[in-house]
């Protein structure tokens, strides 16, 4: 009975290493609390989880080698290339760096205003230049997010 | 005791939580049967805006989300074969095969009929166990407490995601970020790299907002092409004899589902695979194979993770764990309404607890009704696009997170937690194990340091604390035998058994 063995994605390994590195970090800043070593004080027990994220990260470095590559990934500057092109697609980079702009760009051009611009702009780019239906949508969107929050919930927008 | 039929029927009686309750109901239905909204997103968010409501008010309309949210997953699996939620995995095993015959209609009928009585089960079975269990609890030592979190995170970090690994260092991350602050004790700053910024912690709502909300949108931008395949919908109701013929097995999924539902830290994803492998084992004969358009493949799934949220209630109300990662957020709410989840909360506000009974009752009630109603408007909402929905959500999580402080800071940090939970994700790591991680790790931590104190900081008489007193001695033999369950060591046990 032949056993599937599992493949790692593009990227993985490069990922769990990251993560022993930060476990490393958290290690090294629960180590830096007061009382770190001993059994009972405020560092005890951030040292016991890094301890624990450590090991476990080492256990999923451990398990790479029960795991085989994608056959199809023929070498590290290959298998680098198929990562950005699962997870750089243009849309997803759009989003990511549009989203980083909408969220920034909320304290200085308030929140009404800076969300019209986000939704429009993202329904437009997605909707591929549907402009009057994705104006339509963002105003009505923008209409139930004021009477929903400011006029029903009464939350504080900034 | 009439005082307690009164809070049982409060939310029978009083037309504002009525509708707060079907409202909640029929919301939930959609958030979990559209792909890339979950149950938890929606509590999730959902906090930040109730923080200020009565609490029952919050509550009626947390319970019918997650009523619906449970049971609306199913919808998308059997209609589309796009599981809206992970509980629904296994529903769409059947339910699809079953649609591609032209019997979605009759699917949806007894998927929701076997929905409400699975839910039913569990509130009873919640009604019944709750006050006992919470009498019981009064009873326990801190280092029970540990050790019961403990078992929790275990068991979510070894069922739930690709490896073991993998699920204790989610709960450990999860647990890590939850001690980020000034320490309750000593007044010390924990983990907060000297900023002044993080000496109040980092709100655990941020935390599930970024992983659920966030991280979700993020991940779905990857399917935003994918068009499903619309079936044709009739005949509804499923006939008398279906159902009596399938109450058997969905009585006997039902006690799973409220068992693993009420293990701190599953939920009704786990528990509808359970019982979908229980039904797999037991049916000799079913209406098709398994896998084939089953009904039986489709009555145990629903039935168990319906009765699993009465079971992740179990250990909230009593032992303030979550049993799944709703019941953690709806933890926070409790705290945020300052209620004490845990044995006390019987004492102290006993009618918190039998509303909540009522509530779920009523819940499955307006599920049954909601459920077997407006199919065709249900069909045309799921269709949602994705270009439309995944900006909305991000909307949705910057209101969220800033309304819980007003501060822009939780909202970068929000973000942030997105991208880590989108990465990780991506990668096989769980999100409800972080959750846990976060809502448990400061109870962990509050435990073992009692516990140590208890026994003088020793830590010699703390390991045999562990395994003096019979509880405790339990709790550890469960916890190790988790452990050894998930080392190679399992494996050779059964053989030389097998063997001899």
């Amino acid at each position: 009975m032949s056993k599937k063995i599992e493949q790692t994605q593009a990227g993985e390994k490069v990922f769990d290493w990251l993560l022993l590195l930060f476990s490393v970090g958290v290690l090294v800043e629960a180590f830096r609390i007061d009382g770190g070593l001993r059994l009972n004080s405020a560092g005890s027990f951030p040292v016991g989880l890094a301890l624990v994220m450590l090991a476990s990260s080492i256990a999923i470095l451990f398990s790479h080698r029960r795991k085989r590559r994608d056959p199809r990934i023929r070498s590290a500057l290959h298998e680098c290339q198929v990562f950005l092109h699962e997870h750089f697609q243009p849309h997803i980079v759009v989003f990511s760096v549009v989203s980083v702009i909408y969220l920034a760009a909320i304290i200085w051009a308030s929140f009404y205003i800076s969300t019209f611009i986000f939704l429009a702009a993202m329904f437009i780019y997605y909707r591929q230049g549907r402009i009057i239906s994705s104006l339509i949508i963002t105003s009505l969107a923008i209409a139930v997010i004021y009477v929903l929050f400011t006029m029903v919930f009464r939350v504080y927008l900034p | 005791m009439s005082d307690t039929f009164s809070y049982l029927l409060m939310a029978w009686l009083d037309p504002g939580l009525l509708g707060l309750t079907a409202l909640g109901v029929l919301a939930g239905i959609y958030i979990g049967a559209i792909p890339g909204l979950s149950v938890t997103m929606a509590v999730s968010i959902l906090i930040s805006f109730t923080f200020a409501w009565d609490i029952n008010n919050a509550l009626a309309l947390m319970v019918g989300i997650y009523v619906g949210g449970v049971y609306g997953g199913s919808r998308t699996a059997i209609l589309l074969n796009i599981p809206g939620a992970p509980s629904a995995v296994t529903t769409a095993f059947d339910g699809y095969p079953l649609a591609q015959k032209g019997e979605a209609g009759r699917a949806i009928g007894l998927s929701t009929v076997m929905s409400v009585i699975g839910g039913l089960i569990g509130v009873a079975v919640l009604a019944g166990t709750a006050p006992h269990l919470a009498d019981l609890a009064l009873q326990f030592a801190p280092r029970d407490y540990f050790l019961i979190a403990i078992l929790g995170l275990l068991l979510v970090s070894s069922l739930s995601g690709k490896s073991l690994a993998r699920g204790i260092f989610s709960v450990a991350l999860g647990a890590t970020i939850g001690l980020v602050g000034m320490d309750m004790v000593t007044a010390q700053p924990r983990l907060t790299l000297g900023s002044m910024e993080l000496l109040g912690g980092i709100h655990y709502v941020v935390v599930m907002i970024g992983l659920f909300g966030v991280a979700e949108a993020f991940y779905q931008l990857h399917n935003m092409a994918k068009v499903p395949v619309k079936q044709k919908v009739d005949k509804i109701i499923p006939p008398l004899n279906m159902v009596l013929k399938f109450l058997p097995l969905s009585i006997r999924t039902s006690i799973i589902g409220v068992v693993v539902g009420a293990l701190p830290g599953t939920g009704g994803d786990i528990a509808s695979l359970f019982a979908y492998d229980h039904a797999k084992r037991t049916v000799k004969n079913p209406s098709t194979p398994f896998g084939e358009g089953a009904y039986e493949g489709l009555v145990a799934p629903e039935t168990a993770n319906n009765a699993a949220v009465g079971g992740a209630y179990v250990p909230m109300l009593t032992l303030g764990m979550p049993g799944d990662a709703v019941t953690a957020v709806i933890i926070g709410a409790l705290v945020i309404h300052g209620l004490n989840p845990g044995p006390m909360l019987m004492i102290e506000t006993p009618h918190i607890f039998w509303f909540t009974v009522g509530n779920l009752a009523l819940a499955n009630i307006f599920l049954l009704v909601f459920g077997l109603t407006g199919i065709r408007i249900f069909s045309k909402i799921v269709e949602v696009p994705k270009a439309i929905m995944i900006p909305l959500i991000l909307v949705l999580c910057v209101v969220g997170t800033y309304s819980l402080n007003s501060n822009m800071m939780e909202v970068y940090w929000m973000l942030g937690f997105g991208i880590l939970g989108y990465w990780l994700k991506v990668f096989g790591f769980q999100m409800g194990p972080i959750i846990l991680g976060v809502i448990l790790g400061p109870l962990l931590d509050e435990s073992y340091r009692q516990a140590m104190s208890s026994v003088g900081d020793r830590g010699g008489d703390f390991l045999l604390a562990l395994v003096a007193n019979p509880l405790s001695l339990v709790l550890t033999t469960v916890i190790a035998l988790v452990l050894l369950g998930n080392t190679p060591l399992k494996g050779w046990l059964v053989g030389r058994f097998q063997r001899n």
